[in-house]
């Protein structure tokens, strides 16, 4: 007794694989078996049959199958009254569908009907190309079932095939096949055709020419998954602090001018020119150019654009109702804030202790890292937007509690105030400071004089700040003393780099334990540090020894971080989730920057102070949505980008003054990129850029350059997938048909 | 043994694999390659085996494959190369210039139509384009002869009464592609049957010339001598058939299978898997009481004209079933058979599943009906079969 089993799919849906699993499970079942396919178009998309033969006799019959016993089909499409010619009454159809038995009522009675949603089915367990979904493997699973195949064989068989990884999809195929058995009352079964001549008139001569593509087979109807252009999240977007649309302004500088990456960087900051020389520059660290060689200098073109083109918005978008806000701190996170409520046509006003705004950006980062004009430039574009100020005004607890009466919503941004300071023998001598306050000195009261060998403990910004600030106030030497490895130190890279280029010493894995002196600092105590254990942080813990050694010196800066000075509250005010509270009652004042999150740089502040605005409008009753930091596991990650499509070339550098010149001046040590290059080094993750990948690799030729994007010709589309999978930067992705 | 779910290309690839390890106690193995639909799954195979003495060297085109054959079995490597249709056409100057050399290489060639216009499916006029190169010709019937045909097709090759080259042919997709349980050896049974190949003429550090210049004298003397050879083929391939059962345990196919002919009246000859649906056909017919037989050329070249005249000895109706065509003339294998027939026979060529077209029981029942009405033989005709 001979059982043929006929199976008809698509070209690259498996269809020839699926018939030798089911022919595998037969043989393992001690069946001869037999199988094959059609080869006949070889083309993606186009119908093919797979044929299996199941025997307890030798198999000797090498025809295709035109009476099957059975049916397995692998796309609903290719269901149709040709499909089941030839089929036994009483056998039975394997159907991959969406659709449930019910849709089938009153359909093929006959036959006993098994359908089971094999698509969805090895989507969810990923099986598949990059761009297609291959559901051969899900499908025998289902056929297992309906044909009294048992688990235990059919997972025998998908290891011996190697298909080990798919057989859970084949498990949950197998559980989920709904059948329906054939109905008594049958009706008439189509016979296969009977063989017969080929009517020689309807071949076509040899000699035939056409002058076009052949436009009759509308190959549209073959496909089973379509291509589909869409935007997917760009690592250095999801990676940006502050919402920067990252990958659009570096596009912008490639594909059309400053004027207009200025435009798209002034959407959401009003910092650019700031962020492009301070910022740790978090979306470098994601950009996937780092996985090939070496990330776009996304910071060196926000510079560029920002010294370029100033940056800030020059119109207000009207507003019905106007809200007064209150900003208390005008640093990064109160100035983004106050920008974009003016922007948005509301009332901000800045109160800030300094007889300048910037904050930290005045009193903390030196000028030769971030000159005051470019801070002052851009201040002014926002105070130009309408915005209000009240500076060298401190205010007590007493009057920040009246802040919400006075105001429709107050925010406040007042930073990391309250200064750590080391708890050692010898902490109180004199020439111990923290580095903060000096540079508070530096910074506002200008040249400081220092001689001597200057020790600063700590390895943030902060600290490397102090160090180049003390060089270029006299020092002799400058030593920073950390506690962990040089990768570990929070500050940024390149600025690590420039301080030791200046001849700053780094004395790592140094702990502080004590310092030495007559009245005056002589000597800072420095124990050995051995690392241990990675911490909850991922770092390795440091473990202070016993070894110390003292190291001379005539000044110590502490810069060992800083943390929000919660004494300025009223009494009873309390922050919780980025809102003040008191009795248990949301209060009309949000907080913003360092004091919200501690993130503790200029670019989260930005982010915070456009979050806090709109906070702060729907304490005071505005209909809007708040800034929202995006979920960095949605971008798109480096293997979903094709680098052989791209050229190798290194990143753009940033010119800097030589060491040995600027260590003696406050000139600003980097002096940017001499263009905007660099640009055409981005990937642009996600997002299409009209490259015409897709067009030149379709096989079919109907993808068509569309005033946006591309055109495809559905009728021709036989969902081969190759456009997306060629696609460099996944901005295309196959959708179900 | 083990016994595998593979076509009769990943057969042939296995086969050329453990024939290949076989010989490494002297020059290895050695092996030119070229892809082509739809021999390619055979050659990739090949390529991903691992030898310890020898190499699979990819090269630009089916002629120089060969010519990669040709010197590294000069050297002593046991060599094997796999191609079908128009790549063979590209080859065949190499392919009589390696039976001329007197090179015992196995080439596996999957039959597949000539083109323009381009068909990928069965056909065999490509290896019959070749029959005249002096190469063994073996055409297959199932997946386990095609394995089975290659280690034979060396042991009779490098015989050193043969020295002769050897193709062994598959049908395209009926064969290459279809997947079947196979009965794949251990390499050591494979050690048993093939002994290293010691080539007499093989160069070593002695410099000789191979190929040289003929004149007409010695043409004469060198194709009688290459003649004469062939004729002894048929004597040392039963020996060989022997040997084969003792170590495998079957018997590899006769030069000429017959099936229900110890009694027939009407013969149908062919050649590859359409005997495999004529012996069906035949099944059916015999219970209708119709006196007919099916008579399968396997070895082609020598042509076993004495074993076909044997077999159809009995016979007055006979019908040749060729899968190719000889344009201007009918049927390969019908145009050489016609005098292995009994004189007072009527014998009528049919040309049938031309292009790989899939020939079905009810054809051969229509070519049988046709053959049993006539009262003589009329022009080559041919049997047109739907998709």
């Amino acid at each position: 007794m001979t059982m043929e089993i006929r199976l008809h799919g698509r070209g690259g849906q498996g269809g020839v694989t699926c018939a030798k699993i089911l022919a595998a499970a037969y043989a393992r079942l001690g069946k001869n078996v037999q199988t094959f396919g059609d080869y006949s178009g070889e083309r993606s998309g186009a119908p093919v049959r797979a044929y299996t033969r199941v025997s307890d006799e030798t198999i000797t019959n090498r025809n295709k199958v035109v009476e099957p016993d059975h049916l397995v089909i692998l796309d609903p499409s290719l269901l149709g009254t040709d499909t089941v010619q030839g089929l036994a009454t009483g056998g039975t159809v394997l159907l991959n569908t969406v659709d449930s038995l019910e849709d089938f009522a009153g359909q093929f009675e006959a036959f006993r009907v098994a359908v089971v949603d094999a698509t969805s089915i090895a989507r969810s367990h990923g099986i598949g190309s990059r761009s297609l979904v291959i559901v051969n493997t899900s499908l025998a699973g289902a056929y297992a079932r309906v044909h009294d195949i048992s688990l235990d064989v059919l997972e025998q068989t998908y290891r011996t095939l190697g298909l080990a990884s798919n057989f859970p999809a084949a498990k949950e195929a197998f559980e989920a096949v709904q059948i329906r058995p054939a109905s008594n009352s049958s009706p008439v079964v189509e016979p296969a055709p009977a063989p017969g001549a080929l009517p020689s008139e309807t071949v076509e001569p040899i000699t035939t020419h056409r002058s076009s593509l052949p436009t009759g087979l509308q190959t549209g109807s073959w496909s089973t998954q379509r291509p589909n252009y869409v935007q997917n999240l760009a690592p250095c977007n999801a990676w940006c602090p502050a919402g920067n649309d990252v990958v659009g302004f570096v596009q912008a500088v490639g594909t059309q001018d400053e004027n207009a990456a200025a435009k798209i960087l002034g959407a959401t900051t009003p910092l650019a020119g700031v962020c492009g020389r301070v910022c740790p520059a978090p979306c470098m660290e994601g950009c996937n150019r780092v996985e090939y060689d070496g990330a776009v200098n996304i910071r060196g073109l926000e510079r560029w654009i920002a010294d370029a083109s100033p940056v800030a918005r020059t119109a207000v978008e009207p507003c019905e109702s106007p809200k007064r806000v209150a900003i208390v701190g005008g640093g990064p996170a109160g100035l983004s804030a106050a920008y974009y409520l003016a922007a948005t046509g509301h009332s901000p006003t800045l109160i800030d202790g300094e007889a300048e705004l910037g904050g930290v950006l005045v009193t903390g980062i030196p000028v030769y890292r971030l000159p005051r004009e470019a801070l002052r430039r851009e201040v002014e574009g926002i105070l130009a937007l309408g915005v209000e100020t009240r500076l060298n005004t401190q205010l007590g607890p007493d009057e920040i509690a009246s802040l919400p009466e006075e105001y429709d919503a107050a925010i406040l941004a007042t930073g990391l105030q309250k200064l750590r300071g080391l708890d050692a023998p010898g902490a109180d001598l004199e020439g111990i400071e923290q580095g903060i306050t000096f540079l508070h000195r530096a910074n506002i009261e200008g040249a400081q004089k220092l001689s001597g060998h200057v020790v600063v403990l700590g390895g943030g910004n902060t600290a490397v700040d102090c160090a180049r600030s003390a060089l270029r106030a006299g020092a002799e030497r400058v030593t920073i003393a950390y506690r962990r490895t040089r990768e570990e130190m929070p500050a940024i890279t390149e600025e690590i780099a420039e301080a030791v280029d200046e001849g700053v010493e780094l004395a790592l894995q140094r702990q502080p334990v004590g310092f030495q002196g007559e009245g005056r600092i002589q000597a800072v105590l420095l124990a050995e540090v051995d690392m241990g254990e990675p911490d909850e942080s991922g770092r390795r813990r440091p473990v202070v020894s016993e070894r110390t050694s003292a190291l001379a010196c005539d000044h110590v800066f502490l810069a060992l971080g800083q943390s929000a000075d919660t004494s300025l509250l009223p009494e009873g005010w309390e922050l919780r989730d980025e809102r003040l509270w008191q009795g248990g009652e949301a209060l009309r004042v949000v907080a913003a920057g360092d004091l919200a999150t501690g993130d503790g740089t200029v670019t989260h502040a930005i982010g915070s102070g456009r979050r806090a605005a709109g906070l702060a409008l729907q304490a005071a009753g505005v209909d809007c949505t708040p800034f929202e930091r995006p979920d960095r596991t949605l971008a798109v990650p480096a293997t979903d980008v094709r680098f052989d499509h791209f050229e190798r070339r290194e990143a753009a550098c940033d010119q800097l003054l030589d060491a040995p010149a600027r260590v003696r001046s406050t000139d600003e040590v980097n002096c940017g990129m001499p263009s905007g290059e660099e640009a055409t080094r981005c990937f642009s993750c996600g997002h299409c850029t009209q490259c015409d990948t897709c067009l030149v690799y379709c096989p079919e030729g109907i993808i068509h350059r569309a005033e946006v994007g591309y055109d495809v010709d559905y009728s021709y589309c036989k969902g081969c997938g190759v456009c997306v999978e060629e696609c460099p930067r996944k901005a295309m992705e196959m959708r179900t048909a | 043994m083990s016994i595998e779910l593979i076509s009769a290309n990943h057969a042939a690839a296995l086969a050329a694999t453990l024939a290949g390890r076989a010989n490494q106690a002297a020059r290895g193995f050695g092996s030119g390659i070229y892809p082509i639909t739809p021999q390619t799954e055979c050659i990739e195979l090949l390529c991903r085996q691992e030898f310890e003495k020898g190499s699979v060297v990819r090269v630009e085109s089916e002629h120089s494959a060969m010519a990669v054959c040709m010197g590294m079995a000069l050297s002593g490597a046991r060599t094997f190369t796999a191609s079908s249709s128009n790549g063979l056409a590209f080859m065949a100057e190499n392919v009589y210039a390696t039976s001329f050399y007197r090179l015992p290489v196995v080439m596996m060639a999957v039959n597949r139509t000539l083109g323009p216009p381009w068909n990928i499916w069965v056909d065999h006029g490509d290896t019959l384009m070749l029959r005249d190169t002096g190469w063994m010709q073996f055409y297959c019937e199932d997946n386990q002869q095609v394995l089975d045909m290659i280690l034979m097709a060396y042991r009779v090759a490098e015989d050193s009464r043969v020295l002769i080259p050897a193709m062994v042919c598959q049908d395209a997709f009926v064969l290459s592609h279809t997947m079947m349980q196979t009965d794949v050896p251990d390499q050591e049974l494979v050690d048993r049957f093939l002994p290293p190949l010691d080539l007499p003429h093989r160069v070593s550090d002695v410099p000789v010339t191979v190929g040289g210049l003929d004149f007409p004298r010695e043409t004469e003397a060198h194709r009688k001598q290459f003649a004469d050879t062939l004729v002894g083929v048929p004597t040392v391939y039963e020996e060989h058939q022997s040997s084969f059962e003792e170590v495998f345990g079957r018997r590899p196919p006769d030069p000429v299978v017959t099936y229900q002919m110890e009694d027939a009246e009407i013969a149908l000859v062919s050649m590859g898997t359409t005997a495999s649906t004529v012996a069906r056909a035949v099944d059916t017919a015999r219970k209708a009481g119709v006196k007919v037989g099916s008579v399968r050329v396997h070895m082609y070249r020598p042509f076993p004209a004495q074993m076909l005249r044997d077999a159809l000895s009995g016979c007055s109706r006979i019908g040749v079933l060729d899968r190719n065509i000889s344009l201007g003339l009918g049927g390969v294998l019908w145009s050489e058979s016609c005098f292995t027939a009994p004189s007072a026979s009527l014998v009528q060529s049919y040309m049938i599943g031309l292009g790989g077209g899939d020939i079905r029981i009810e054809h051969i029942e229509n070519v049988l009906a046709d053959l049993s009405e006539r009262t003589q033989a009329g022009e080559p005709q041919i049997v047109e079969v739907t998709q």
